[in-house]
């Protein structure tokens, strides 16, 4: 069910192609996203030895920041070589080592990495409204701007998304989300 | 002594480490303002490009310590309650010692001298007092401390929030909707998980500026909006300054029960109290732009009426039960009972001049004077330092607990009365219309100057005797 899931996923982003040369939105905040995920799901329920932990979250990190840089989208839409890597990487490089590695990650560096997630799409927000210049050379300056304001969104989304649970949480269902990461 | 058992033990050694560090920053400090003072006096001369810099680490050094031994506090007494991760406390302590170097450099090195607030565009438009690098090195400074401090605060949410049914059973607000007494957190936990709340905001905003300040620093042509950057520093840093005391106010609920043998309870009201800080320690922050004429009315009106609600909570809460708790207790004044009973009084009594320069009538007139550095002084220095001091002496109390000897009693009194001078003479020339940050004074401000210099030094020889006490005792307790 969830490989199903995983491919519909991979297919809906595959769908979404015939937009992205026209709308960054489309292609940084659907298309990304829809891939990173499909990937997330193959590896939600699959486990990986202690000692690869940390070199599939650094994976994911690589891969994740790899593709927050303006140049990696341009050369996506630029080349078919960059297309290929794009389909191959969203799922495989950031995705399924983030969910792999994630279940055995403790509290306090998951935290720091979401906290540091919403920071760095607020960072990426600020960049995208207040670049001088055309940051993507495919995409238009109108278009930058509504991206970087749709960073802003996300970024205030994943606060709300992520903090509500911490507010509201029951300490059974905690303690049932720390046996299941191993930790308690 | 009341005696009572928790079911976890704090960190104690790398707390006891952090408030002697503390301590001789906070002096050093204190000697930094004493030559302030000084200069503006005529006293002797400091270049006045010298003279920011110093302010500026005067500033950045004491909101810093601050923060440092409020966290350290409220680490200390969080940590009866849960099982805090001991590591986290050390990597907090080595972001917190990397940004302070990254700090000091910044500004004895690269001679940066734009305060503590680092207003934008001040650090980019130095006129040649200072390069970009060093101003970046600041904020990056600061960006290290705000990542260690959330750090600190991920942790003991994260563990608040496991043992009390989540975050909002943690502050309180469960109690406090129900009534329920089964429900309700100790006071430590309620003060510590509002703190979280609003500082982490705080820090986010305050992240956000900096790293905006950081790229505009290096890239000009990224242009950040002055008005919005003001706001986000400002709420960062009313916020922050302000959490020190919340933060450190913890080892008044945690310490004074132990002189006079009554636990300090957590009531309904006392929940409440805390739901209406977290609201207002937020909202209040326009009263730091009630000089911007472009800000919206509604945000200057907001900053006025909520700068009189904010002092509500304070003084109907911690003040009031505190003066319920102390009378008829039999407290005994010794260094410890003395200094934090002070600290609430000093923090209490530097809530009204803050509150009547929250007004815009009188905020039009007294913003630039010595009035504001006189209201904070006042919950600083005999607020949040005091209660630090009272709670490091504690920690290296002994056998003699509710005694005071001589030389300790002239130290509290040369600590508080030099400190009260200090603090009135600030506010006495702040109604004088004198301006503060100014390096250069007219002879007719510099009598108000020499006995404001006079009255830091008393203050000055206070201090360095408590923490010379406390360096002592520490350095006894290690070779048992």
């Amino acid at each position: 069910m969830t490989i199903v899931l995983a491919a519909g996923l991979f297919a809906l982003a595959a769908i979404t192609q015939i937009w992205v040369a026209a709308d960054p939105v489309i292609h940084v905040l659907v298309q990304f996203p829809l891939l990173g995920l499909s990937g997330y799901l193959l590896g939600r329920d699959r486990f990986i030895p202690g000692h690869w932990v940390g070199p599939a979250l650094t994976l994911a990190i690589f891969f994740f920041l790899f593709w927050m840089l303006p140049r990696s989208v341009d050369e996506a839409l630029a080349n078919w070589q960059m297309h290929v890597v794009k389909f191959i990487t969203l799922p495989l490089g950031t995705g399924l080592p983030l969910a792999l590695s994630w279940k055995y990650l403790p509290p306090v560096l998951k935290g720091f990495l979401k906290a540091q997630c919403i920071t760095m799409f607020g960072v990426l927000g600020f960049l995208y409204t207040h670049a001088p210049v055309r940051i993507c050379n495919s995409y238009l300056v109108d278009d930058q701007i509504r991206l970087g304001y749709g960073f802003f969104y996300v970024a205030c989304g994943l606060s709300i998304f992520w903090t509500i649970p911490v507010f509201t949480g029951r300490q059974t269902q905690v303690r049932r989300a720390l046996q299941g990461t191993h930790l308690s | 002594m009341m005696e009572q058992t928790y079911p976890y033990k704090p960190q104690a050694g790398a707390v006891k480490l952090t408030m002697l560090l503390g301590g001789v920053v906070f002096l050093l400090m204190m000697v930094f303002g004493l030559a302030l003072r000084a200069t503006q006096g005529g006293l002797f001369e400091i270049d006045p490009a010298i003279f920011y810099q110093i302010m500026t680490a005067h500033g950045a050094g004491m909101v810093g310590s601050a923060a440092l031994t409020g966290a350290a506090i409220m680490w200390y007494f969080v940590g009866r309650y849960v099982n805090l991760n001991a590591a986290i406390y050390w990597v907090f302590l080595g972001l917190f010692l990397i940004g302070v170097a990254l700090i000091l450099g910044s500004i004895f090195y690269g001679e940066f001298g734009g305060g503590w607030t680092f207003l934008f565009p001040l650090p980019a438009i130095s006129g040649g007092a200072w390069d970009v690098e060093a101003a970046v090195a600041f904020c990056f400074g600061y960006l290290f401390i705000g990542v260690g401090f959330l750090l600190i605060y991920l942790d003991m949410g994260y563990r608040i929030a496991i043992n009390y049914d989540g975050f909002l059973g943690g502050l309180g607000w469960r109690f406090a909707w129900s009534g329920n007494q089964e429900l309700a957190p100790p006071p430590t936990i309620i003060a510590a998980a509002s703190v979280i709340v609003f500082n982490s905001i705080g820090i986010v905003f305050g992240a956000m500026v900096l790293v905006a300040s950081i790229i505009n620093l290096l890239f000009p042509s990224f242009v950040v909006d002055p008005l919005m950057a003001k706001n986000a520093i400002y709420f960062f840093g009313h916020v922050f300054i302000n959490a020190t005391i919340y933060m450190a106010v913890v080892a008044v609920y945690e310490i004074i029960p132990e002189y006079t043998g009554k636990p300090w309870k957590t009531t309904r009201v006392f929940a409440l109290a805390w739901v209406a800080i977290v609201i207002f320690v937020q909202a209040v922050y326009f009263h730091h732009l009630l000089q911007d004429a472009v800000m919206p009315d509604w945000a200057l009106a907001l900053g006025q009426i909520v700068s009189y609600a904010s002092g509500i909570p304070l003084m109907a809460v911690t003040t009031f039960s505190l003066c319920v708790y102390v009378k008829g207790s039999g407290l005994k004044w010794d260094l410890t009972s003395s200094l934090l009973v002070l600290g609430v009084a000093g923090w209490t009594l530097g809530s009204i001049p803050a509150t009547i320069d929250g007004m815009v009538a009188v905020n039009r007139l007294m913003h630039n004077t010595q009035w504001v550095p006189g209201h904070f002084h006042t919950y600083l220095l005999l607020g949040e330092v005091a209660m630090a001091f009272g709670f490091s002496a504690w920690l290296v109390r002994g056998k003699e607990q509710g005694i005071r000897s001589g030389l300790e009693r002239f130290a509290f009194l040369s600590y508080a009365l030099g400190g009260a001078g200090f603090v009135l003479v600030f506010l006495w020339s702040g109604a004088s219309s004198i301006p503060r940050r100014w390096a250069i004074h007219l002879e007719s401000w510099q009598f108000q100057d020499r006995i404001g210099t006079f009255f830091a030094a008393v203050a000055i020889l206070g201090s360095l005797l408590i923490v010379s006490r406390y360096t002592l005792r520490l350095m006894r307790k290690g070779e048992e």
